[in-house]
């Protein structure tokens, strides 16, 4: 991602691309030198890791001068040729020091940086710059491990309360064809019975009985199909993505313009079903909230992944809510089979589009 | 479904008496060869009695025999010999297609009439694949099933136009000959000229039927053997 870019470190000097310090002598000053480190101006309440090992090292350089000068007495040294030895020495150990530190505080500002934008709604992020090679690589290793299984935990329960929902659903709608659906349709039967053997007046009003009749079983009809789309798992993807748009106009009168890939590769059952969900939910929103008579619904297979979208020429997201149960739902259902939701302005032009993106394996 | 005939068209119509009606999953012989005898087969006992009832009012239909499953649907059809069997495509384990194939391979098959609560497109074109030759929505049963049982009898096809798009997409799942026998079958080419223009016997089209409605995945439990021909 975008990371290198954004990441500023907080001293105010221009950081080379590597993280080292760079090898200007104003820059080596003894106390730790000027730059103060990121710790000075944000008011924690301890020394930074660059301050103590500054001190550290002074601390140590300064023994050892103490031990030079006065316990083992050089007798045998000018004065001029021990003072140039120490100041040179001084000078040496800072600069290594300071490259050492700004190596190891560098990246971590970055991480830092790093670990306050991850978004759990936009998974897969990861620093970019992990390795065994320094401590701070260590740690953002670990850091992206953890992401990875929070992840991974993330999509594992989705995958499991959306599983039980989708089962819920199927017995929902098996139970409304079987139970609810025959009825009707035994009522309808009896009614067409009837109807032959009333007088003139009541013909009507049994034939108002029989329309109703029916209009109820095509609910009935319609409303399992929406909670189980047999389409999905008897024609496949692309299919149910067609029959889904035409019965929405059929529906709301919003036409729906398709650009179906027919030739996608091998779908799982379960990104089949994620995929139709999230333009299912995404039509509904439009329907909901967009205002508009048309919609673009693409699917298209292209550099390793699918892209859905379902793009709406009404008002875009300035009066409805950003975050919804709708558009969290499309996001678990993403997370499930690790792709990713996006839901924002189009590129161009008016309105907004959910844009669904799943890795193929 | 567009309505083709209504009424007074049962071969020599208005000769039976409708009798009492027999205790579900019985069967009895058909009285008066001159009314149509019909097979219902359904497994919900409310839609069941509810057919009954309604083709026995009819005084040019006589329910000769009534089944709950697809197989026993199918050894009725072959002991009743019955003229026309009304169908539900779902059917528990089996559906509407298989007892299709079936009483389609029978010495006397009887016309076939499918009805289901998701009468589409696509079951339009395996109705058309599996031989049946009409095909219902629930909401229509009535007064039209009565016309269209009594159309099929007579020998009519009223299965609904599918789109292009449909036939497309079920095509490309096909081997190349069978291609072409979809193509003809869904035209409603009669049987007989399929099979000259293909060079078919009745048994070679018979299996190629069964077979293509395997690949559609149109048989429950029943995988295509894999003879692609060529």
């Amino acid at each position: 991602m975008s990371d290198h870019s954004d990441v500023q470190p907080t001293d105010g000097e221009p950081r080379s691309s590597n993280g080292q310090a760079h090898s200007s002598g104003g820059e080596v000053r003894p106390a730790g030198g000027e730059p103060g480190g990121p710790a000075d101006e944000s008011g924690r309440g301890y020394l930074p890791l660059f301050g103590r090992i500054v001190l550290a090292n002074l601390a140590v350089l300064l023994g050892a001068c103490f031990v030079i000068y006065v316990i083992v007495t050089p007798a045998r040294l000018s004065k001029l040729a021990t003072d140039e030895a120490l100041v040179v020495t001084l000078c040496l150990v800072t600069l290594v020091n300071l490259i050492l530190v700004r190596r190891v505080v560098v990246p971590l500002q970055q991480l830092t940086l790093f670990a306050r934008r991850v978004d759990p709604a936009q998974p897969g992020t990861r620093f970019p710059d992990a390795g065994a090679h320094s401590e701070a690589g260590e740690l953002a290793l670990t850091f992206n491990e953890m992401l990875e299984r929070l992840e991974a935990e993330r999509a594992q329960s989705a995958r499991s309360v959306l599983g039980a929902h989708e089962g819920e659903r199927l017995r929902v709608a098996q139970e409304l064809h079987d139970e609810v659906g025959q009825t009707l349709t035994a009522v309808l039967l009896q009614l067409s019975r009837v109807h032959g053997r009333v007088d003139a007046e009541l013909g009507p009003v049994l034939g108002e009985a029989q329309d109703a009749v029916r209009t109820s079983l095509e609910d009935v009809r319609r409303i399992a199909t929406e909670l189980r789309p047999e389409t999905l798992a008897e024609l496949g993807l692309v299919s149910a993505l067609a029959t889904l748009s035409e019965n929405f106009s059929r529906r709301t009168g919003i036409a729906v313009s398709q650009e179906l890939q027919p030739d996608l590769p091998a779908l799982t059952e379960e990104t089949e079903l994620a995929v139709y969900r999230v333009a299912q939910e995404a039509l509904t929103n439009v329907a909901r909230h967009a205002g508009t008579d048309r919609t673009d619904l693409s699917l298209l297979d292209g550099t390793g992944q699918l892209t859905l979208v379902v793009r709406d020429y009404g008002c875009g997201l300035n009066g409805s809510p950003r975050d919804g149960n709708g558009i969290r739902g499309m996001r678990e259902r993403a997370g499930a089979i690790g792709g990713s939701v996006r839901v924002g302005a189009p590129t161009q032009g008016p309105g907004s589009e959910v844009r669904l993106q799943v890795p193929l394996s | 479904m567009t309505r083709i005939l209504d009424g007074r068209s049962g071969p020599e119509h208005g000769s039976a008496v409708p009798d009492a009606l027999p205790p579900n999953g019985t069967t009895r012989p058909a009285p008066d060869t001159r009314t149509t005898t019909v097979l219902v087969v359904d497994d919900h006992p409310a839609v069941r009695w509810g057919l009954v009832q309604l083709l026995e009012d009819q005084p040019d239909l006589k329910v000769a025999a009534v089944a709950t499953n697809a197989e026993v649907a199918v050894g009725l059809a072959e002991s009743e010999q019955v003229d026309v069997a009304v169908v539900d495509y779902q059917l528990g384990g089996r559906n509407g297609l298989w007892v299709t194939r079936k009483l389609r391979a029978l010495a006397v098959p009887p016309r076939i009439v499918i009805f289901s609560a998701f009468a589409n497109d696509h079951l339009a074109a395996n109705c058309a694949v599996a031989g049946a030759h009409a095909l219902l929505s629930k909401s229509s049963l009535g007064e039209e099933l009565c016309s269209t049982i009594r159309s099929v009898a007579h020998g009519r096809v009223m299965l609904p136009r599918v789109p292009p798009a449909m036939v497309q997409l079920l095509r490309s799942r096909l081997g190349p000959q069978e291609e072409i026998t979809f193509g003809m079958l869904l035209a409603g080419i009669p049987e007989p000229e399929i099979r000259r223009a293909l060079g078919l016997s009745e048994e070679d089209l018979c299996r190629r039927r069964t077979q293509m409605l395997a690949r559609l995945e149109a048989l429950p439990g029943e995988a295509p053997r894999d003879t692609m021909s060529s």
